[in-house]
């Protein structure tokens, strides 16, 4: 069995008057089950090169709905004020700026459930990878 | 300016290659490089089975540079929550998982939504963000 772990640190001096040194670490597993998720796609990168518009990065449809999907994202901008929306299904889920990266679970639950990328600016990159159930 | 700092590291045998993937941002306000998010929502709470819950009970300003953690310290590997935005299913969170996300808060419909399944699950979240509507007494 592969096994895939994901481990987040957040921190800050300075943000409360207490230190915040939070890290956890998670080893991707099924849906309800603990065998370590069996695919990946990426890791790639993908230049939005002219123009503005949402572009499907993942199709709901082509993947096993009501899974354990996760989805590492990371806009390499330089520019701060650059940024891509995400969305699913339609729906925003939130603006990744420059340097920001995430985590998204996605459970890909019907055929309408596709990750899409509107990028704010021409030519800006996004780093992604998808660990599929 | 508050400096919040977020690292992920992914590592894998899954391809003929070990891969190792990691990227660290400095957590800051929208579309600059001079102030960072220096509010912070943070909280550990049962959900128990049965409904669908706003995990974020307050209105952050809408569109900005929030950023949201949830982690779902569950043990039993069948326990999961459905995470939502406005109702549209987003995805699962089983027990050990962790999310990271941008959040977007668009307008007055887009909660963030929480359903648990399997049994009461506990889950710890943080939300950095630049300001919230507070709820008037």
């Amino acid at each position: 069995m592969a096994t895939t772990t994901a481990t987040i640190t957040l921190s800050s001096t300075d943000l409360l008057s207490d230190e915040l040194a939070l890290s956890t670490t998670a080893t991707l597993t099924g849906a309800g089950n603990s065998t370590g998720l069996i695919g990946t796609e990426g890791l790639a990168r993908k230049t939005v090169a002219g123009g503005h518009g949402a572009y499907t990065l993942f199709d709901g449809s082509a993947y096993t709905a009501d899974k354990a999907h996760k989805l590492y994202l990371k806009n390499t901008s330089t520019n701060a004020a650059e940024f891509f929306l995400i969305t699913i299904n339609a729906e925003d889920l939130g603006r990744l700026y420059a340097g920001d990266w995430a985590l998204v679970p996605w459970s890909a639950h019907d055929d309408d459930c596709d990750i899409k990328i509107d990028p704010s600016h021409n030519d800006m990159t996004l780093e992604y990878m998808l660990f599929t159930d | 300016m508050a400096t919040t700092t977020a690292a992920v590291t992914l590592t894998s045998d899954l391809l003929s290659d070990n891969m190792s993937v990691s990227a660290s941002t400095t957590c800051m306000k929208a579309g600059t490089t001079a102030d960072g998010l220096d509010q912070i929502e943070y909280a550990i709470v049962e959900i128990a089975t049965g409904d669908q819950y706003d995990l974020i009970c307050s209105t952050p300003t809408a569109s900005k540079g929030s950023k949201l953690y949830v982690k779902n310290h569950s043990i039993d590997e069948t326990y999961y929550v459905e995470i939502m935005i406005d109702s549209q299913a987003i995805g699962r969170l089983y027990a050990g998982d962790w999310m990271f996300i941008p959040a977007d808060f668009h307008d007055a419909n887009a909660d963030v939504e929480i359903t648990a399944l399997t049994g009461t699950n506990k889950i710890e979240y943080a939300l950095l963000h630049e300001g919230t509507a507070l709820i008037a007494s």
